[in-house]
């Protein structure tokens, strides 16, 4: 396997051959350190790269490895990690110059958990200013560039973490959600982005954006990588208040390829919603094949759908605003001014309007709850357009132009309302050949059905194979 | 179609006040539209009928599971 080849093998592929000692950390880290180095000039995937710590942990990994000490399949895997989980001695900047010298002094416990796993931390990754935007824009580090076409966006926040393993610069970056950043980047780069329920994941040692929807999950090649992902960092972290305490399964015993008779609810208000229509084609041609492989495809009435903007945008703008408020008195002038514009607005929403979106969040939940009772997953586009120009304003969606940030979050925000596990998914390409995901959402805790759909589908297309131009 | 949800630039002063904001910089001017729009964004909010749901102030998975 050349250099090239071993910066696009998932870490389901290098696994085996790492175990075997048929390929060498060393020679992992050395192929992706030279790739990193053939392709940030354009991309600027990296905050920080750790090229001479991850060489050194490459060396002591073969070292573990050979005198018998496999840990698993991440064991020598590249890792990024977006540049709001703390690293121990590592700056995290959380996209910001205001904390360019931040040396947490433990790891988060995502952290943790992958250098325990043996995982070799390649880098601290690029993202919007504290995760509060969509596009992956960043005056102080530089703006994030699509692999597909370095002109246009990589989708945010977590755009680092979609450009990366896109590229080929790691196997595995970890993003957070908290209204897509995970499944935006994911669908614009042409990768697989998971957001895992709330709670599932331990937030503790990010950066909060708003506390209750914020999800740390996997952008990875492919959904095999995500199961192997969800197999070391899922699970109880009692130093997250939010974290659920429930049994965790092996993930990877989803990925059986049988849909047979899974019931995926289409609903109607997402091809009512502003909409490209060569994504609508694409996105219903992938549903198609979801019920050419033993799926029942149902049309299902999605009304709360409307509601997923105001209530998501009310309980966001009044919870990072309430994290951020002391920054703002101290340091308003240095974030960069979209981002301080935001962070200010919040402070003018009253807190009979953020009770509000709380009663609406039941209502929310209520009625996906029982949508649920009738399908097992709920199906559509992940975006409603290919990758924008950078720092455009508006995008056109079908015949409606529209905010950039609001079409970006259109289709993403209601399940960080829920809770609820989304995946994007690879599911073609545009004409100008720019990535289009198919979004897959479940019950809450239901990452099995998620994972096992999502995986029958990229195991009976090609999508996931194609690598883009750079 | 939503109620309006507006704020006079009096109000939004004295918010910004209140909030610790410094009223004398000219960056208000800017900030002013910007919440206005903001705000206006939100109003869909008040269309829905939440009359019988409490807030749901803490997502708890385990219930929700």
């Amino acid at each position: 396997m050349d250099g090239l080849e071993l910066c696009y093998a998932s870490a389901g592929q290098l696994a085996p051959l790492i175990q075997n000692r048929e390929v060498s950390p060393v020679e992992v880290i050395d192929a992706h350190l030279e790739r990193i180095g053939a392709t940030e000039g354009v991309l600027n995937s990296f905050i920080t790269l750790l090229a001479e710590e991850a060489r050194s942990s490459a060396r002591r990994v073969e070292a573990e490895i050979q005198r018998g000490n496999y840990r698993g399949p991440l064991h020598g895997i590249p890792v990024g990690l977006k540049d709001l989980y703390n690293t121990a001695g590592v700056r995290t900047t959380s996209g910001s110059r205001i904390f360019d010298n931040y040396l947490p002094d433990r790891d988060c416990t995502v952290a943790a958990r992958f250098h325990q796993a043996g995982g070799i931390l390649l880098g601290k990754l690029n993202m919007h200013p504290f995760a509060y935007g969509p596009t992956g824009e960043n005056a102080d580090y530089g703006h994030m560039h699509n692999p597909w076409n370095p002109e246009l966006i990589t989708g945010g926040s977590s755009g680092g973490s979609g450009s990366a393993p896109a590229a080929g610069q790691c196997t595995i970056a970890m993003g957070s959600d908290t209204g897509g950043s995970v499944r935006i980047p994911a669908a614009l780069c042409g990768i697989v982005g998971l957001k895992p329920t709330y709670g599932l994941v331990s937030r503790s040692g990010l950066t909060p954006l708003s506390w209750s929807m914020d999800h740390p999950g996997p952008m990875v090649r492919t959904v095999e990588d995500a199961a192997l992902v969800m197999n070391v960092v899922a699970g109880h972290d009692p130093e997250d208040p939010g974290s659920a305490r429930v049994e965790t399964p092996d993930y990877t015993t989803a990925l059986t390829g049988d849909i047979e008779g899974l019931r995926i609810g289409v609903p109607k208000e997402y091809f009512t919603a502003p909409l490209d229509p060569g994504v609508s084609q694409t996105v219903r041609e992938a549903i198609g094949l979801l019920e050419d492989l033993g799926a029942t495809v149902l049309e299902v009435d999605f009304p709360m759908f409307e509601y997923a903007q105001a209530v998501s945008g009310t309980v966001l703008m009044s919870e990072a605003s309430a994290y951020h408020r002391d920054l703002l008195k101290r340091d308003a002038d240095k974030i960069y001014p979209p981002v301080r514009l935001r962070l200010e607005a919040g402070l003018f929403v009253s807190a009979a309007d953020y009770l509000k979106a709380q009663q609406g969040r039941s209502e929310f939940n209520r009625a996906v709850r029982r949508l649920f009772e009738t399908v097992d997953l709920l199906a559509g586009p992940t975006e409603p357009v290919t990758a924008p120009r950078i720092l455009a304003q508006e995008v056109q969606a079908g015949e409606m132009s529209i905010g950039t940030t609001a079409a970006l979050t259109q289709y993403t925000r209601p399940y960080n309302i829920t809770g609820s596990p989304a995946i994007s998914v690879p599911c073609g390409f545009s004409q100008d050949g720019l990535p289009i995901g198919l979004q897959l959402a479940g019950r809450a805790f239901d990452e099995t059905t998620v994972l096992r759909a999502a995986h029958a589908y990229e195991q009976a297309t090609d999508w996931h194979r194609r690598r883009p131009p750079i | 179609m939503a109620e309006p949800n507006q704020i006079s630039w009096e109000t939004f002063l004295y918010m910004a006040g209140e909030a610790g904001l410094n009223t004398e910089d000219p960056h208000m001017e800017e900030l002013f539209p910007y919440v206005e729009n903001a705000l206006q964004g939100l109003a869909a909010l008040r269309e829905m009928d939440t009359s019988n749901a409490e807030p749901d102030m803490a997502f708890i998975p385990d219930r929700e599971g």
